[in-house]
This record gives C-alpha cells, structure tokens and sequence, in this order.
C-alpha cells in the first residue's frame, strides 16, 4: 500500500497511525476555512478551505485529481496532490465534513475512501462542465447570455465561474484586491455569485488611441503594445500560458464555467492569431453555442457563414445556435432554422426574446452613439470624448427620476444641459487637445457658475489648471499643457505606475460614498477636498463651491445615492430635486433574475449540463 | 429587356451602407456623363419626401435621385411601408396611401400585386435612361420571407440584375456575414451575385488580406474594395442611423446641397479603395 504521509509505496503501520491521528485532530478542529496564519497559506490557492489540511481521501490516484512525481527525499514515486484545489473548496469541504465517517485506529480503509470519494463526486464535479458562449458579432449578446446562464446556474445550487480569456474595453472596473477586470466579468461575477477577479478575465486590453494598448495581466498593468506588437509577440509567446493557467485552475475549483468568446470567431484574416475563442473552446472542451443578433436582419447568415467558415473539428464543438433578441411578433422562422441544420449539421436550440428595460452596464462606446439614457426633464450632458472610458458611471445617473443623461460632441450640444460632466478618458492628453479643439473647452467654460461641472478620473485631471507628462506616458502629446483651469490643482504623469483601489468614504455632509480609483498620474489640489474616505481619512477630490466646479477620481461614484442627491441638487430650478434613492446593486440584481429566468424557460440547462444539448 | 443597364447593391444586414454606396455610385456615373437613375422596390422609413407632384416617397431614394441630378419621382421607390405601431403599417404604393397592412397581412395575393407594380413602377423609371442603380432591402436570405420578397434577389432575377453584396466590418464577422449570405443562395442567385464589398473599415487595410483572399477563392468573385468608415451627414433612413452627427454648425444653406457636398467628400475618400473599373465592368 501506499504510505499516506511520505506517498511512496510503504507498509510501515506506523506510518499509517501518524496519518490517522492528523485526520481525527482535524475533525476535532472543526471547519476552519482559510488559515491564513499558517507558514504555507496559500499552498494551492488564494481562499482555499484549510479544513482538510490532511485529504481523508488520500490517497485517492484519480489522474484528474493529482498525479505521481518523484520524492526529493527517497527518489521515489510519490502521490502528490498539489494540483488539487478540489477538496479546498468550501463547497465539498463542507459536503466531505458532514459525511466523514468514524476514522479508526488505521484511518479510513480504500473502500471506505472511495465510497466517500463516489458520493463526494455525485454533489461535487472534480473538474468544471465548460460552456462556452461565442457571437457571429459584436454585439449579439454573449456577455449577458454569459450572465444569465451564470446566475441560472448559481440558482441550482452550483458553484459557477464566468471565463473571458481576453476582453477590450475601456469600462474596467477594481476588485476588492486592487486587480482591473473589464466591468462586464464583474457584473458576470456577481451573476455567478463569486468573487470578481483577475483570472476571471486575465487579458484585459484598453485601447490608448492610435493603434497602441495598455495591456492588462491578471489585474495588472503589464506593458503597452501596438496590435502589431500584441499578435507577433504577445499572442504567441506569452497569451498561451496565462490564458491556461487561468482557466485550469476555475475548471479545478468550479462545478462550472461558462466562457465568454470574443467579437467572431470566423475572423478568417486572424486565423491561428485569435485567442479568444476557438481557441480557449478546445483548451477547454467546451460545448460552444452561438450567439446570433436577430435584429439587424441576416441572422441566419450570420449563423451559417461562421459555422461553415471554422474547420470541421471546430464545428463538431458546437451544440446549437441561440437567435437572440427576437422581438414579439417578429414572425415564424420556421423554414430557416431547419435551413441551418441542413447546412452545417448544428441545429437552432433556441430564439431567445428581447428582454426589455434591463438596468445592465453597456459594454462599448459603439451602444454609447446610439443612447441617450432615461427620459426626463433634466438634462446631463456628458462629454462624449473620443477616448471615453468607465461609462458605466452614469447608468446609476440615468435611473434618477426626471434625469435624462446626454452624451454631447458639440457645443450646441451642451446648451440645453443643467449639468455637465467631463467623463474619464484613456488618454487626458489627447483628449483635452480635443476639448480645446472642438470648441468644447469653452463651451464648457462659459457654462461654469450657472451649472454644476464634474470632472471624473481623467475629467478631473482636465479642469485642473495644468497637466506635466514629461515622459510622455500619455503618447506623443506635448510635455506640459493648460487644462481648463476650472479648478485649481494640478496633474502629473511621473510613472507608469497605475494606481487601481477600491474606496470608501464620506461626503462633508456625512453621506456615503463608495468607488474605484483607475489612474495614472497625481492631482496636486488646493480647493477644498470632496470626500473623507476610509480607513485612512485621506482627503479626495476638488470642489469649488461659488463656481459649482467638483472633481474626483473616483469611477462608480454615482453608485450610492449620497453624492447623485448633492450632485443633482446643485442644479437650480430643478423640478423636485427628490432623489429616488434607487438601489443600483438590487436593480443590478433583479435584471440579472430576469435574465436567468429567460434561458431557464428557452434552453434546457439540465441538458446543456449534462453536454448533449442537441435536443431542441 | 429594355437597352438600360443595371446593377443592383444588396446588404448583408440592414445598415451594412446600402444607401450610401448606392447614392455615392450614382453620384460618380453621373458625374462621369452617364444617365443613371436610382430604385428601391421597397422601403421600411417613416422618412419620407414628397415629390413635386404630391407623391410620397422614402427620402433616401431622393437623396440619390438629387445624388444623379436628377427630381425625385415616386416610382424611384414604388413601395413605401410606414409603421404606425402595434404590428399596423400604411403602405404607400407608388406615391399614394395604398392599404394599412397588419401582421401577416401579405398574402399571396397582395404580394403579387406588390410585385406587378414594382415592375411597372421599374421599367417606367428606366425607361430611357442609360443605368439603374438598385438597391436592396435588409438580408436577401431571410429564408422565411423568400415567397415575399418583392425587393431583393426576386427582382434581381426579374430584372436579370448582376448583384454586388455590401458588409459592415464595424460590428465584426463581416466575412462570416458574407459567407453566410452566398452559402443561403440558391444556384441562380449565387450566378447573379458578382462581387462583395466590406464596409466601415478602420485601420490598415492589409491586415485583411488574408481573410478577403479566403472569401474570394470560396465564393469565386472578387471583392470589390474595403471602404474606409466616414462620418458624413446625409438624411436619416431608420433608427439605425443615429450615429450620425447633428447639429455640428455647418451653417445655413440648402440642406440638400450640403449633403451632395458631402456625399462628394465620400467620394473623395473612398477613391482608391474600392475598384471602380471593375464595378463598370460588371455593368457592360
């Protein structure tokens, strides 16, 4: 037999007992959850269960659990279980815990441990079903079929994670551990009821203007690329490796992934360069489902030509095609769904209807064009820059009773605002040579007094006096440049450190506030600050009160109804300046219900689960 | 079949830029001397114009009527669906308030009336005119609607009409888009079809080389250019439009002269990116 505390084949009963005394004193311990006291924490992974310190199962020789290597102590085979995040999981640690049997003076006999191991698995996958959801277009609704399956997982009891391998998008968002994800794995996340993370989206690019990028690793800056630099350097040499270990290890810690693709996967002119979809499909096995926007007309085009473009192996990966967004009344299409079949040999499993008026965080500025957002009659016009970023913002602002939320290119544009908002940018630089440029600057000038200004993140640093980028990290733009001079304080570009923190805090008047901070560069101010923030009690922020001028680097600062009633109460003759008090994270939660609710009652999830979704 | 020539542009989706390539080649054939004219068989816009003889028609089509230098007249666009909510439409046919039409309202009757009268309406607007630039509707493969169409590929075969096909790069998989569209045709169809042309481009044109020289050896047809994305003010056809600038102070003037000035600036930038000989072959 196996020696279970050395792992080398060894009969020594002596041995035996030490490991079942570990076993029994870790079942008087009770559940611990994370130790992270102890020397070796995290010796697999970030919030493991310690529980089990000692795996009651071991030894159990499943090769999808650990696997042989050789003891550097007696140069023998030795059952290692380091690649196991399994029995770490508060899931199984507490399924295992509540059905451990007595452990005697041996420990437990294999019979006993692979009886406990089989019954552990029927609650318990020891390696995630994968599925995955790709899109013949931008824009054809993975991310939210994403979100919806996440949640309607979620419901039944399941532990979910959501997967993008590589995401671009310049709405990105903090986690709780100061790492930058794009905004909709966050709201993904949460669908799915699991911390939001970096290795849940572990390529996150954020175009800077021209044809450069900064990108993102894990939730950290790692360097900027040109897309030339990104597909003849980065995609091969680096992107494999980040892209799997990522991935392996949510299959090892999930019941579930459900992986998001990226724009199409028949871009033919990127073939062997695409690491967002086919790609991470067959590193994962996935069963595929394509996403195919109904309302632009050519759906079935769509469907076919992407099918029939990708190669036969790839196709097989396919378990059906979902017609999004029909809307009611949209006429049989009868004739063309068994067209598709006929064609490619994947059938149609669904035609999912339009879901209405869903509180849910756009993805790109090419939805921002064509919105404006609620229907009142206050009006705040944000400044639609040609870098626009974290415009999520004001999807809180939007919900308020009475306000409608513009997004203005041109000065005519901003004369009907009560209130004007200069947004975050990826590039301040270039950007504020476009406000000035376009006439916007002093637009926004001659408005100063009568309306509240606010400038967030890269706004901010532009309403200041002057901004320094001695090193250009800002691109090729000049070393020094005038801001608005709206508020007196001062930016500068010293490093390419990136400062990316989750904050709280407090208004003057004592209402809270809660945000993320995405920056490069530091605002010297001497106005009077905006925010207290916690723990720290630093000061954040620039307001001038007589000029109605406010400042803050601080993205989602709408979320919490506190700073939307003193923003909106600045606004003079404002029709009840009342403030709903809207819940953005219930209204947040109720669409992502609704979502679910829709495939639930479209797809047959308990097939898609078991993987032989061909059954329509 | 009468002595004119004809092309006609079809789109992948709706807003793949129809309108506009439509109206930028009559723009250049007749500013090149040739005697062109436009046609749509059907609109869906509550856009519309009136013509000087009080008939009314969607305004795209007398943007490219101005576009030829031409006066709008009703049977540039015979049929004119205008919807008037809860599944109702008014259709105006051939200039004039026709019948209000509900769901599932077109049956085969009306659909043969419909396509007497895009015919009638078709050859008087030709008649004596040396091209027709037709454009299409939305999909031509919308596999259910087939034994209704009275705008795309079934007037292309009546009219014996050689196609080229527009895609919109912007939203991605436009060459899946394309593919797709030409795997869905049938074989008299696939014969029509000529040439396609990848539209809203941003960026260097050789990083698609790979993908364009794919499609072409699939489908065997050249592609026809990759057009650079422009921003331009021209009429509104539909809500897809709304990316399009407003208000940005142009000043006074005749709207329509400013738009055909516009329409030049298109023009202008497009040349050299797509193959106008080529195109002018497709014709002759």
């Amino acid at each position: 037999m196996i020696n279970p505390t050395e792992g080398v084949k060894d009969d020594s009963e002596e041995n035996y007992g030490k490991h079942a005394s570990n076993l029994r004193s870790q079942m008087r311990r009770g559940m611990i959850g994370s130790n992270t006291e102890c020397a070796h924490y995290p010796c697999h992974h970030q919030g493991q269960n310690c529980t089990f310190c000692f795996c009651p199962l071991y030894p159990c020789l499943d090769p999808e659990l650990g696997e042989y290597v050789t003891s550097r102590r007696t140069g023998g085979q030795v059952w290692s279980c380091q690649s196991c995040l399994w029995i770490h999981r508060d899931d199984v640690t507490d399924s295992l815990f509540k059905m451990m049997p007595e452990i005697g003076e041996n420990g437990l006999d294999e019979r006993t441990r692979s009886d406990l191991k089989a019954r552990l698995e029927g609650k318990h996958r020891t390696k995630a079903k994968t599925i995955m959801v790709l899109g013949a277009t931008s824009g054809a609704g993975k991310s939210l079929l994403v979100a919806a399956l996440c949640r309607a997982f979620r419901d039944r009891g399941l532990k979910v994670a959501p997967f993008k391998s590589q995401n671009m998008s310049l709405n990105s968002m903090v986690t709780g551990d100061g790492e930058e994800i794009a905004r909709i794995q966050d709201l993904q996340a949460r669908a799915a009821g699991t911390r939001p993370r970096g290795e849940l989206n572990p390529i996150l690019l954020k175009p800077k203007g021209g044809v450069t990028s900064q990108v993102i690793v894990e939730g950290r800056p790692y360097k900027d690329c040109t897309v030339q630099e990104y597909y003849s350097q980065f995609v091969p040499d680096e992107a494999p490796v980040i892209i799997a270990r990522n991935l392996e290890r949510l299959m090892r810690t999930n019941d579930v992934v459900v992986i998001e693709g990226a724009g199409s996967p028949a871009e033919i002119n990127l073939r062997g360069r695409d690491v967002a979809n086919m790609y991470v499909a067959k590193l994962a096995k996935a069963d595929c489902l394509l996403a195919v926007n109904i309302d632009w007309g050519g759906a079935f085009a769509y469907a076919v030509g992407t099918l029939m473009l990708l190669d036969e192996e790839e196709r097989k990966l396919f378990k059906g095609v979902l017609i999004n967004n029909m809307c009611p009344g949209g006429g049989s299409l009868g004739e063309s769904l068994d067209m598709v079949r006929r064609i490619t040999g994947v059938p149609v499993l669904a035609v999912l209807p339009h879901v209405p008026s869903l509180y849910l965080p756009v993805e790109d500025s090419m939805d921002l064009d064509q919105r404006d957002d609620g229907d009142g009659t206050t009006v705040v016009a944000v400044v639609r820059l040609p870098m626009i970023s974290n415009f999520t913002d004001f999807d809180a602002l939007s919900l308020e009773e009475g306000v409608k939320v513009i997004y203005a290119r041109t000065p005519e544009e901003l004369g009907p605002a009560d209130a004007i908002i200069v947004p975050g940018t990826k590039n301040t630089v270039q950007d504020l040579l476009w406000l000035n440029e376009s006439g916007m600057a002093s637009a926004i000038s001659a408005k100063v007094g009568t309306v509240p200004v606010l400038g967030i993140c890269g706004g901010y640093q532009m309403l200041g006096r002057k901004i320094f980028d001695v090193h250009g990290l800002e691109g090729s733009g000049p070393s020094e440049i005038e801001g608005l001079g709206l508020l007196d304080a001062v930016t500068h570009f010293d490093s390419y450190d990136k400062r990316t923190v989750q904050v709280l805090g407090s208004l003057a008047d004592g209402g809270e506030v809660r945000g993320y901070e995405i920056h490069m560069g530091r605002t010297e101010r001497l106005e009077e600050p905006l925010f207290r923030l916690r723990p720290d009690g630093r000061e954040e922020g620039s307001w001038s009160r007589e000029r109605k001028v406010l400042g803050t680097y601080l993205h989602g600062v709408f979320d919490l109804p506190a700073f939307r009633g003193f923003f909106l109460s600045m606004i003079e003759h404002r029709d009840a300046p009342k403030n709903n008090g809207t819940d953005h994270d219930a209204e947040i939660d109720s669409s992502l219900d609704r979502l679910a609710a829709m495939v639930e009652e479209h797809l047959d999830l308990d097939s898609l689960l078991r993987g032989d979704g061909d059954v329509p | 079949m009468a002595t004119f020539r004809r092309l006609m542009i079809q789109g992948v989706t709706s807003g793949a830029g129809k309108t506009t390539l439509t109206a930028a080649l009559c723009r250049h054939f007749s500013s090149s001397g040739v005697d062109v004219v436009p046609f749509k068989a059907q609109n869906v816009s509550l856009n519309s114009y009136v013509t000087k003889d009080g008939k009314e028609m969607a305004i795209s089509q007398a943007y490219q009527a101005w576009a030829c230098g031409l006066e709008p007249s009703a049977d540039m666009n015979p049929i004119l669906i205008k919807p008037k909510g809860n599944g109702q439409c008014q259709i105006v046919l051939r200039g004039k308030p026709w019948q209000d039409l509900g769901p599932g309202g077109s049956t085969p009757a009306t659909i043969e009336t419909l396509r007497e009268q895009v015919l009638t309406a078709f050859h008087n607007n030709a008649s004596g005119r040396e091209l027709v630039l037709i454009e299409g509707m939305g999909s031509p493969v919308e596999m259910n609607l087939k034994d209704k169409d009275v705008s795309n590929m079934w007037l292309a075969k009546a009219t014996r009409s050689p196609v080229v096909l527009v895609g919109d790069i912007e939203k991605g998989g436009v060459f899946a888009g394309i593919y797709g569209t030409y795997l869905l045709m049938d074989e008299e169809e696939r014969d029509l079809l000529k040439g396609f042309v990848i539209n809203r481009f941003r960026g260097d044109g050789s990083i698609l080389k790979e993908g364009i020289e794919e499609l072409e050896s699939r489908m065997e047809m050249p592609c026809l250019g990759v057009l650079p994305m422009v921003r331009f003010s021209a009429p509104a056809e539909d809500s897809l439009d709304l990316t399009r600038p407003s208000g940005n102070g142009a000043g006074s003037g005749d709207i329509r002269q400013r738009w055909m000035r516009e329409l030049d600036g298109v023009l202008e930038k497009w040349e050299g990116a797509w193959d106008l000989e080529q195109v002018r072959r497709l014709i002759d």
